[in-house]
């Protein structure tokens, strides 16, 4: 069997050693890097670049820690940039490599769909070359929205790309979109010096995350002095040389050296030959397919963020491994009932499951237990001591529907809660579970007891 | 650090002022209330290293969240006693949130409310009453 793919994110490149694994002959087309915006403009830099900015924010406080410096705490960004650029040449450097170990022909170029067997790929050196194949995977991902009245410049308006691209710390920066991106480059640039605001449409931060997530990070925000704005319509953004003028309806402005733009994804579905075989996209140009990833053509499938829904590098992967199994003859559903989500704010934030405000949509009846990371020993010791755990269940089964972490570790500790979602357990399981003392793991343990009232480090009135 | 009380020492609740179920406090002058939170509350949040404040030109309903205060042991909301219009916050707690420990009656105050009925402080608790009720409610 032959299948091409389209793209070589984590969806595609995923999905291309899966189908190798399998036995399949592979054949992956990609005309930037390989990675995808996760490796190359997204996840894996921002990753890198946070964690300088989180060692630069400890250093700031190593007398509270006891610790002597004889000098100046000062980030060096050429040098940042230069550590994250490393770090990211060397994960494509490990595709690469799983390509040529799993014989994956790797094809650089444009590829264009030319019937539903065969792709037309136009190189960089403008050779042309089709590939034909028995089945087909589009992983072609999603790029920075741009919004019409204030297009991207490069410059001074910015999308995210742009923003790996700076190589001087701007003095003040305003940021469009209180979404996960928004919020994670307030983070970055608040902790290298600049002045930020954020402006959001919607009535909160991160709108996606349950309710008690944007009102903590909302107040974190303002602890770092991160002007925040909500419930605010940017009507233009204009590039003046004294910088650039964000413009309210009610004449009110913000003036900033920079401004990030970073209000949604657009779908990469245009101009890759969809139209001409009748694969069919959806409103906003996302490709339409079934929960067993295939598209409207049989023999086509469609995975990560150009599928629409979770646009999440994991949910990519996990995606590009279902569409696989299915191209070659099994039968696989996706299912997105427990998908975990990390954002790495300051602190960090991280959710599965079932948010609060859908339950009483959804007619679920709840209940919830919360712990405070504060009541929390090793916190107390690690001197990170915001943040808390939100557990919801299904007041009748006690199953455990979602789990909302905002705190230290967030990331690391939601994947005990996502077990638990995806396997129907109860908070009840979470509570008789022994958690290792001291750890931030307890937390979990203590809201899913807060949840009957029984957490030990909580004094209810 | 805030005291910790023994057993036989009172709270010491000043007499002028009225006094809220969730621990705040209220002094009215005139068409004014200065709001703050109560030595009992401070004492039993511990040391406090955070207060949000409420937003000035706000309007506030009593009995309603309009600020969070936060200790090294636990997160509190700041209600309420009073409906009104918030003129003024105290921003120096935004700097020295230890102050509400230190002071909670004085320099630790939170905001002044342009109060729309000053008779509404008549329905809270007076001092005595206050005191029996943090009496009754650390039993």
């Amino acid at each position: 069997m032959k299948i091409a793919i389209l793209g070589a994110g984590p969806g595609g490149y995923v999905a291309a050693i899966r189908a190798a694994q399998s036995g399949a002959e592979v054949t992956v087309i990609e005309k930037e890097e390989v990675g995808g915006t996760c490796l190359n403009w997204g996840c894996i830099p921002t990753k890198a670049i946070i964690a300088s900015t989180d060692l630069l924010a400890k250093a700031r406080r190593l007398k509270e820690y006891g610790v002597e410096l004889n000098g100046e705490i000062r980030p060096d960004f050429t040098a940042i940039l230069a550590r994250k650029n490393r770090i990211v040449q060397t994960q494509i450097q490990g595709i690469r490599n799983l390509f040529k170990h799993h014989r994956i022909n790797l094809v650089q170029g444009r590829g264009t769909l030319t019937s539903p067997r065969t792709i037309l790929v136009d190189s960089p050196d403008n050779a042309q070359e089709t590939i034909e194949a028995d089945r087909i995977i589009i992983a072609t991902g999603s790029r920075p929205y741009q919004v019409a009245a204030f297009p991207f410049d490069g410059k001074q308006i910015l999308s995210s790309n742009d923003m790996l691209n700076l190589t001087e710390i701007p003095k003040s920066l305003v940021i469009v979109g209180a979404g996960v991106i928004g919020c994670e480059f307030a983070c970055i640039f608040r902790e290298l010096g600049v002045e930020v605001s954020v402006i959001e449409m919607l009535p909160r931060m991160l709108a996606t995350e349950d309710r008690e997530i944007s009102k903590l990070l909302e107040r974190e925000f303002k602890k770092k002095k991160i002007k925040v704005l909500v419930n605010k319509k940017v009507e233009s953004i204009t590039a003046y040389p004294d910088g650039v003028h964000a413009l309210f309806p009610d004449g009110e402005k913000i003036v900033a050296e920079k401004a990030l733009i970073a209000t949604g994804r657009a779908f990469n579905s245009k101009g890759i030959g969809l139209e001409g075989i009748g694969v069919q996209t959806g409103p906003c140009g996302e490709i339409i397919a079934n929960t067993k990833l295939e598209t409207t053509v049989p023999g086509i499938y469609a995975v990560g963020d150009v599928k629409g829904g979770l646009l999440l590098a994991h949910v990519a992967s996990k995606e590009g491994i279902t569409a696989v199994t299915n191209a070659l003859g099994g039968d696989k559903t996706m299912d997105y009932s427990a998908v975990p989500s990390a954002i790495f704010t300051s602190p960090e934030i991280a959710s599965a499951g079932l948010r609060e405000h859908h339950a009483s949509e959804q007619g679920i009846q709840t209940s919830t237990g919360h712990f405070q990371f504060r009541s929390l020993a090793k916190a107390h010791a690690l001197g990170d001591i915001e943040g808390l755990v939100k557990v919801i269940s299904d007041k009748q089964t006690d199953r455990v529907l979602g789990v909302h972490i905002i705190g230290p570790g967030a990331s690391i500790l939601i994947h005990e809660a996502v077990l638990a979602i995806q396997h129907g357990m109860k908070t009840k399981d979470l509570a008789e579970t022994i958690h290792a003392h001291p750890t931030l793991s307890e937390a979990l343990m203590e809201a899913s007891e807060d949840v009957h009232g029984n957490a030990i480090h909580v004094m209810h009135k | 650090m805030g005291a910790e009380k023994t057993e036989k020492e009172e709270y010491m609740n000043p007499e002028d002022l009225k006094y809220h179920r969730e621990h705040t406090w209220v002094k009215i002058t005139g068409k004014k209330a200065t709001i703050g939170i109560t030595d009992y509350a401070q004492d039993a949040l511990g040391d406090i290293v955070y207060i949000d404040l409420p937003e000035i030109d706000i309007d506030i309903e009593a009995n309603s969240e309009i600020g969070e205060i936060e200790s090294t042991k636990a997160t509190s909301s700041i209600i309420s006693p009073v409906s009104g219009k918030v003129i003024e916050v105290n921003e120096d707690l935004s700097e020295s949130p230890e102050v509400l420990n230190d002071d909670p009656y004085g320099k630790g105050w939170i905001a002044v409310i342009a109060v729309d009925d000053p008779s509404e402080a008549d329905d809270l608790m007076d001092a005595s009453e206050y005191l029996k009720y943090v009496e009754e409610e650390a039993k």
